[in-house]
């Protein structure tokens, strides 16, 4: 069956499309090329005065394994608040900043989102993430697996063994996690932590494995892209929080000799000492930084007032964190000696310096970032907001004179502190289309996603264009899922099952014999048992699998 | 203005919750508008029309009649006005409540005043368990406002509280003032088992000695805390059926724990006069 969705105003990066009226077809849940008769279409939307985009493709948003479920258990009274009721085809939920899986899924549906990744699974975690994120409907979904911290890696690092024998390590997690990219966080620190340090800084080495950070990135970078993993490495940084790390965030760019990186909730990472208080922004630095260094992109990570929790992986940081808690209570354990976990309930106040500073910074970096395709929009949900708030930062990026009347409301200080007033960039649909689509899409090598070309996967997100540009995003009039309409006017019309995103480099597979000692003397599980298998996440026909081919390494 | 009265028709058969029916949000609504107000009833949505006969304008003086102990969260962040019921109440009567009045001519449920930040409440009946106490999640119970039960209370009376006054005037079940982080809790009847159990600070104070104290509570002796004199006054003048406690203290016997938990709460049993 043909459908029409004739006469909107398209924004299709990948293509060039910039606000042109064009006419697009679906067949079979794909984008067709257009027919010689438009009238064979068997249904007809007619779209004028709309705006159409790809669907849109969070890179960065933590939806599934153990740390969100500790965040949905730490706070009942996150949940309390916020129910989601059932209606005919949707299921019940609760939460704001940790919803449950069902509510995540429709509430990405409908914003307009079709596709989300989770950043931080564990190896050791990655059954739970998996079943957790096929417990989310409508959008599609993938993991980045963690490494970094995880003492096998650690272990070959200190004995100094091959580039060739850590790629073959790091193409087996991939391939048994079911992954689809390689996140580092707080290289080694994470395990330095329970070795008692409590800070580990790019140049420090690990106490017990003798090895440095920088070591820990440069390898895994050079890994990453000698396997032909399309997304680069991506790296939640050393330092994370700590005033100053702008310098570490700066020689992290540098020590990575050009191999492709990506950082991820940089403004997190964008922090000087300057000042009164001793925390000012490093913003403009690092986007300096980023528009002279084709090789790296960021995601932001956006922090937006209110309540929130932060779920992370670097228990070195949620440590260091823990005394802002609010309400005061947080979890901080290890994993499986893969890595950490630290939950930390927060709120960020406009009247509170550092978080109105953080705020300035973030977006600061969103406008000095000269290329939309190497910046993403995130808050790296839930840590610096629920992305339920996507459709306000896209009005603070949108709207210049909506954005100083929101700076002016902050703490003085911070005021004084950012240059965020005098920015006078605005994004452009065009823009905004880039960095929530396109560019994630080709940074994580979905060739068929994040475009409306024909052949691409029929993602469609359809907005009728609105001077508030809040209004505008935070309730399209149409999202199609691979064709299907599943949202109509902001609200789930029907319910399908995405499938989740996977990669599959080679590699040689020796590697399991000194893996499967290494499991039988020291982890709690079996090899075997710790690999995923397809059929864990084709469930019966609910979940489907697309494996990626890499790039050609 | 007559109060606004709001007569239960017929109980449901499912729980119903009442937490959009409080005065601060009522006040300056037409009744048509309050009878078309939607409420959870079990997975369905019911109109306040639908289980209640309406009478009377004045919604700062809210009156409910009936049995309604499938109804939770009567008053339920209320900030001002009057809540009177005529009947048995459910679950979580009061919860996070910061100001105004609640009475209970009748029995209620589990939860009374959780998270209760001011106010008062009043329940002529008996209370079930976890009165004050903190939801599941919570860091802590009520951290504000009085409580008074002229009947019995169940379980873990003012579990976690913070600030604030409960006086029981009947018995209370076990753990009665258990992991309390301030606050006072004045029981007349017996305490039930581990009264205090885990407190880290905060008062409780018994007229009759319980069976059985914690054994991580250490006797301090006989005191004369004076505090007790104002507390009491204070409680007599605002409430009038408390003559029990006129003349009482400033004497006790004083126990200090939970030990375990640092050891700064306080168990007073009242006594009348010096044993030498």
């Amino acid at each position: 069956m043909l459908t029409r969705l004739s006469g909107g105003t398209v924004y299709d990066p990948m293509n060039g499309v910039n606000g042109e009226q064009r006419d697009i077809y679906i067949r079979d849940g794909r984008i067709a090329p257009p027919p010689a008769d438009p009238e064979t279409a068997a249904v007809n939307l007619d779209l004028r005065g709309k705006v159409v985009m790809a669907g849109a493709i969070d890179p960065h948003t933590h939806i599934g394994g153990g740390k969100v479920n500790i965040a949905r258990a730490l706070l009942p009274e996150d949940h309390r608040p916020d129910p989601v009721p059932r209606t005919t085809i949707t299921r019940s939920g609760v939460g704001h900043a940790a919803p449950s899986t069902q509510a995540t899924g429709y509430r990405y549906a409908e914003m307009g989102y079709t596709a989300c990744f989770e950043p931080a699974m564990l190896p050791a975690n990655a059954r739970q993430a998996h079943m957790e994120m096929a417990d989310i409907p409508i959008i599609d979904k993938g993991a980045y697996v963690m490494l970094g911290s995880d003492d096998f890696l650690l272990r070959m690092l200190a004995a100094g063994k091959s580039q060739r024998e850590i790629n073959d390590y790091v193409a087996f997690t991939i391939t048994a996690a079911q992954a689809l990219a390689v996140k580092v966080v707080n290289p080694g620190g994470i395990s330095a932590f329970k070795f008692n340090q409590r800070s580990l800084d790019l140049d420090e080495k690990h106490a017990h494995y003798g090895v440095t950070p920088r070591q820990i990135l440069h390898t895994l970078a050079r890994a990453v892209h000698e396997l032909g993993v399309p997304h680069p490495l991506h790296v939640h940084g050393c330092n994370l929080g700590v005033p100053g790390n702008v310098e570490t965030t700066l020689k992290t760019i540098a020590g990575v000799e050009g191999l492709p990186l990506h950082l991820t909730h940089i403004q997190f990472h964008s922090y000087g000492t300057e000042g009164d208080r001793k925390f000012s922004s490093g913003a403009a630095r690092i986007a300096g930084a980023v528009n002279r260094n084709p090789n790296i992109s960021v995601d932001v990570g956006q922090i937006m007032f209110g309540q929130t929790v932060t779920a992370s992986g670097d228990s070195m940081a949620q440590y260091r964190n823990h005394a802002h808690a609010h309400p005061k209570k947080w979890v901080c354990m290890d994993i499986e000696c893969d890595a950490g976990c630290g939950v930390v309930p927060f709120r960020y106040r406009h009247q509170k310096f550092v978080n109105a500073l953080q705020w300035a910074i973030g977006l600061e970096i969103f406008l000095l970032v000269d290329d939309p395709w190497r910046v993403f929009l995130t808050t790296d949900h839930p840590n610096g907001a629920p992305f339920t708030s996507y459709p306000h930062l896209i009005r603070l990026l949108m709207d210049r004179s909506f954005r100083n009347e929101c700076f002016a409301t902050l703490h003085p200080d911070a005021q004084k502190m950012s240059t965020l007033g005098s920015l006078t960039r605005e994004y452009s649909l065009y823009e905004i289309a880039i960095m929530t689509r396109a560019a994630p899409a080709k940074s994580l090598g979905l060739t068929d996603r994040g475009h409306l070309g024909a052949g691409a996967a029929a993602d469609i997100t359809v907005y009728t264009p609105h001077a508030d540009r809040q209004r505008m995003f935070e309730k399209p009039d149409y999202v199609f899922k691979d064709g299907e309409l599943v949202v109509k006017n902001g609200r789930i019309t029907r319910v399908v099952d995405g499938a989740t995103h996977t990669l599959r480099p080679a590699y040689d597979r020796g590697i399991e014999k000194s893996l499967r000692e290494y499991f039988d003397r020291y982890m709690t599980m079996r090899l075997d048992n710790f690999r995923l298998s397809d059929a864990e996440i084709e469930n019966d026909g609910r979940g489907r699998l697309i494996v990626h081919r890499g790039r050609a390494a | 203005m007559k109060p606004l009265t709001l007569t239960l028709k017929e109980p449901p058969s499912q729980r119903v919750e009442l937490s959009a029916l409080i005065p601060d949000r009522l006040s300056g609504m037409r009744r048509s508008a309050i009878a078309a107000i939607r409420l959870q009833c079990g997975n369905r949505k019911v109109k306040v029309g639908d289980l209640f006969s309406l009478s009377g304008g004045d919604a700062s003086q809210l009156q409910l009649r009936g049995d309604l102990g499938k109804f939770d969260g009567i008053g339920a962040a209320m900030a001002a006005g009057v809540i009177t019921v005529r009947g048995r109440v459910g679950h979580q009567l009061g919860a996070a409540m910061r100001g105004g009045r609640i009475m209970v001519h009748g029995d209620a449920g589990d939860w009374l005043g959780a998270n209760m930040h001011g106010g008062r409440i009043e329940v002529r009946g008996c209370a079930g368990n976890q009165v004050g106490g903190g939801l599941p999640g919570d860091a802590h119970g009520m951290d504000g406002g009085t409580i008074l039960i002229a009947g019995n209370a169940g379980m873990r009376v003012g579990d976690r509280m913070r600030r604030g006054i409960v006086v029981v005037k009947g018995d209370t079940g076990d753990y009665c003032g258990a992991r309390m982080l301030a606050g006072t809790i004045v029981v007349f009847g017996n305490a039930g088992d581990f009264a205090g159990a885990g407190m880290r600070r905060g008062t409780v104070i018994l007229i009759r000695k319980p069976e059985r104290l914690p054994a991580s509570f250490n006797y301090c002796g006989i005191l004369k805390m004076q505090f007790l004199r104002i507390l009491f006054h204070h409680l007599t003048r605002e409430y009038p059926n408390l003559p029990e406690l006129r003349g009482r203290g400033p004497l006790c016997d004083r126990y200090c724990g939970d030990l375990a938990t640092g050891g700064k709460g306080e168990l007073m049993i009242l006594r009348a006069s010096y044993p030498y």
